[in-house]
């Protein structure tokens, strides 16, 4: 008896210590796991911000640059008929007028002789104008002896530069206060002589909403300032066209804080710059329009950058906290039970219970409460995880950010509370790296680097992740070693996956990215091989025949997931349960049921096929009721599109395709071309300068130039391979 | 696409019928290679049938354009409709032209 005791005492402190060890060694584990997390998040954050930043730069300023040059366009390509007129100075007007007339953006314009030109009038200036909210053209003259327009700017700059000038901004006073600016070029006659100045007033009340609709993140704003610091467009609307950028930096505290980025901007330089002032960091993206002088920037607070990360470090710890504590629980718990092993009985009872609030832990950690969002008709999805044990080694997780569904489902080697463990793990993981992370490769390479770095148990998970774009039904999605889920359309076909290789198996391994598009009531079917892999008494396995069955009948997600459960209960019948089994069941129902994304048209690299794309367009032009005009132009934009792919993409005399996808949506067409010809991006091409006259024009670059006008976004990638340019336009 | 070349005297009318599209712009051009290497007159581009336009289209429109300019004639487009306007308008081409409804 008194034996006994001793080695219960031993057995009680051996067990408390490697208890301890056990759970310091878990500590470590996870601590380092959250810090890898927390700097490969941060790098990302940081790169994703600057990259957002330059790309909505970049944009806005080709917007503007767009507007600025078809203004210019308009002055240069009107020079000749000026110089015609200038023969009958009562005519100039009608060149004016016509000019107002003609182009949009314009909304005044004048041709102004110097002083003495016209031997009956000293002065010489008829104005064109269309007044704001009028549909009328006005006419004035500037030739009042108050105004006295050979001093004004827009006169003197021009015939000194012997160049077209754009004036620095200004408030109209009598044409309601807007913000406008004047282009104007100097008008020589037939002989070679300075006759006078031709201009265009170009209002830039879309300029306040372009810039400042121009949103990188919540609290980030945008500002821009003309060539002499003028503040034209800034959220402090007191500022604006009142103060300049360098009387506003004077008025600061630290007036050496935005001095330098001031500079670089005045110089017309781009670049970035993180600002220190009254203990906020400002990081600050600038660029300069070219033509006007003017430069642009963005302001984003640090915090709105890596706010989100602060708050994710907080999620991770106390999860981690949780893991822990779980670990606690069960280990007092089995050391308790030991020393009480002549109770056999209330031992297992008790391991039983608290391996059952471990489970509900678990349990807790992923989402299942069904149907998820109840307030979405887009989606019906249910889940169901029966573990073997009471904890298990399986996950599946789902959320929506940015109107994208993130899934996914994993299955971790081993059963029991260790791969329970790495299952908590494994989930916090995929949550904190998908929270910034828009591609599946992405996340699941960084997964796998963080898993394999110290993965000291040498236990690995198989797992899946997928992103679906709510809003066009783009699916994106990498594999890792997990069986691939199915996908049940209309034409049943399977969903093609690279096996790759699971987690936390070789650090640095390269997973391939794949992607598909889902339809209206397309579902998506994901399981662990607890399904397939279910035995009955004889030892016979429930099989991929078997569940494809199931499958075969339409129902919805709930009761697909009941059906699929009473299949393998009916099949496997007393026989124990081997292993966990997980599925996960994704209903696609977007609102618009006439979404579909099947509307595909292939053509070879022959010109001669240019006409099939009239009968294209044709077909969703009917479809979605458009009027005429947005039926030739898609169809232009398409042509123009398409003919620069079969022109360039492949070496002459080659046979090739071009692929031609139509999205249809309820409110925007999306048509993606792509090809696997030499890389070339259209949209880097140089683009018509339709500011040239008739003589100087190069015969090329149109074709961008209309796709570009037609179209309300373009854009192109290089992906295996593949040249792929997107272009949507707002219906 | 259809093409008729009409001249007389130093008055030369070009009617459009049809689509404009890349590839009917080729032969469109080889047709209108004669009123090209003549253009001392005025040229009338009679759009009133022409239902598309693409940019291979708009740069026969430029050629005849510069031909007319540097052998001192005149060139006229008559008749487009609204959405063939429209895309003139779009690149800048309605101010190399007389229009004429």
């Amino acid at each position: 008896m008194k034996l006994k005791e001793t080695y219960n005492k031993l057995l009680a402190k051996q067990s408390a210590r490697a208890g301890l060890l056990l759970v310091l060694a878990a500590a470590i584990t996870l601590e380092a796991t959250g810090i890898v997390q927390y700097l490969f998040s941060r790098k990302g954050i940081r790169e994703e911000a600057t990259q957002r930043a330059e790309s909505q730069l970049e944009a806005t300023k080709l917007k503007i640059i767009n507007i600025i040059d078809q203004a210019e366009a308009a002055v240069r390509n009107s020079v000749w008929l000026a110089q015609w007129a200038l023969a009958v100075p009562d005519s100039l007007y009608a060149v004016s007028r016509r000019i107002v007339e003609n182009n949009p953006v314009i909304v005044g314009s004048t041709i102004a002789l110097v002083p003495g030109y016209d031997s009956r009038h000293p002065l010489f200036s008829p104005y064109c104008f269309q007044a704001p909210g009028e549909k009328a053209i006005k006419v004035s003259s500037l030739a009042t002896e108050g105004y006295n327009y050979p001093e004004q700017e827009w006169f003197t700059k021009p015939l000194e530069l012997k160049a077209g000038y754009w004036s620095e901004p200004y408030i109209d006073v009598g044409g309601g206060d807007i913000l406008m600016t004047t282009y104007s070029v100097p008008l020589y006659d037939s002989n070679g002589r300075i006759a006078g100045v031709l201009t265009a007033d170009i209002s830039l009340d879309w300029l306040t909403d372009l810039v400042g609709n121009v949103q990188v993140y919540p609290n980030a704003y945008s500002m821009m300032i003309s060539r002499s610091g003028q503040i034209m467009v800034c959220p402090a609307e007191s500022l604006v066209m009142r103060r300049t950028a360098q009387q506003v930096i004077a008025d600061m505290d630290d007036t050496s804080a935005f001095a330098g980025v001031n500079r670089s901007m005045l110089a017309g330089e781009s670049g970035k710059a993180v600002v220190r002032y009254n203990k906020s960091t400002t990081h600050v993206f600038y660029a300069p329009v070219e033509k006007t002088g003017w430069s642009m920037s963005i302001m984003v607070p640090d915090s709105e950058i890596y706010g989100n990360i602060r708050k994710m470090g907080l999620v991770v710890k106390l999860l981690q906290l949780l893991g822990l504590l779980m670990l606690i629980l069960i280990l007092r718990s089995v050391i308790k039970n030991l020393l009480k092993y002549g109770e056999l009985n209330e031992r297992k009872e008790r391991i039983e219970s608290e391996l059952h609030i471990a489970s509900g832990i678990q349990m807790s950690m992923i989402p299942k409460i069904f149907p998820p969002f109840p307030e979405r008709k887009d989606l019906d999805m249910s889940a169901a995880i029966v573990p073997a044990k009471e904890v298990g080694g399986d996950l599946y997780d789902f959320y929506i950010r940015d109107e994208k569904l993130f899934f996914c489902i994993g299955d971790v080697s081993g059963k029991g509370v260790p791969a329970s463990l790495v299952m908590a793990v494994t989930r916090s993981l995929f949550r904190t790296v998908s929270a910034h992370e828009s591609s599946p490769q992405r996340i699941i390479s960084t997964m796998n680097d963080s898993m394999s770095e110290v993965n000291e148990s040498n236990m690995f998970v198989t797992f899946f992740v997928g992103i679906l774009d709510l809003t066009n039904g783009h699916l994106r999605y990498c594999n890792a070693g997990h069986n691939a889920p199915i996908i049940l359309t209309d034409t049943k076909r399977p969903l093609p996956v690279e096996a790759n290789l699971p987690l936390g198996v070789l650090n640095g391994f390269c997973f391939k990215d794949q992607e598909t598009y889902m339809n209206y009531d397309d579902a998506i079917f994901l399981y662990t091989d607890g399904l397939t892999e279910a035995e009955n008494t004889n030892h016979e396995l429930f099989g991929e025949d078997r569940m494809k069955k199931v499958l075969s009948t339409r129902r919805p997600s709930d009761g697909q997931m009941s059906a699929m459960k009473e299949a393998v209960r009916e099949f496997v019948g007393d026989a124990p349960q081997s292993d966990d089994l997980t599925m996960l069941f994704i209903h696609f129902l977007p609102e618009d049921e006439t979404f579909k994304t099947d509307r595909h048209l292939i053509l070879h690299n022959d010109i001669q096929q240019i006409p099939q794309l009239a009968e294209f367009v044709e077909t969703i032009a009917s479809e979605k009721k458009l009027d005429q005009a947005t039926a030739m132009n898609l169809n232009l934009a398409l042509e123009e599109a398409v003919t620069n792919v079969i022109m360039y993409a492949y070496p002459e005399g080659s046979d090739g395709l071009v692929d031609i996808e139509a999205i249809i949506r309820k409110d925007s067409l999306e048509f993606i071309i792509s090809d696997n010809g030499v890389p070339f991006d259209p949209t880097a091409a140089p683009e018509a300068d339709i500011t040239l006259g008739a003589e100087e024009r190069r015969i090329g670059g149109l074709g961008i130039f209309l796709v570009r006008n037609i179209m309300d976004s373009v854009s192109y990638a290089r992906n295996d391979g593949k040249n792929i340019l997107s272009m949507t336009k707002k219906i | 696409m259809e093409v008729t070349i009409n001249r007389q005297d130093d008055k030369t009318i070009v009617v459009f019928t049809g689509r404009l599209d890349t590839p009917s712009s080729q032969e469109v051009s080889n047709a209108l290679e004669p009123v090209v290497a003549d253009a001392k007159g005025t040229i009338i581009l009679d759009c009133k049938d022409l239902e598309y336009i693409s940019s291979s289209g708009l740069r026969i429109f430029l050629t005849v354009r510069k031909a007319a300019a540097a052998q001192g004639g005149t060139v006229i487009v008559k008749g487009m409709n609204s959405s063939i306007r429209s895309i003139f308008m779009m690149t800048g081409f309605l101010n190399l032209f007389q229009i004429e409804a």
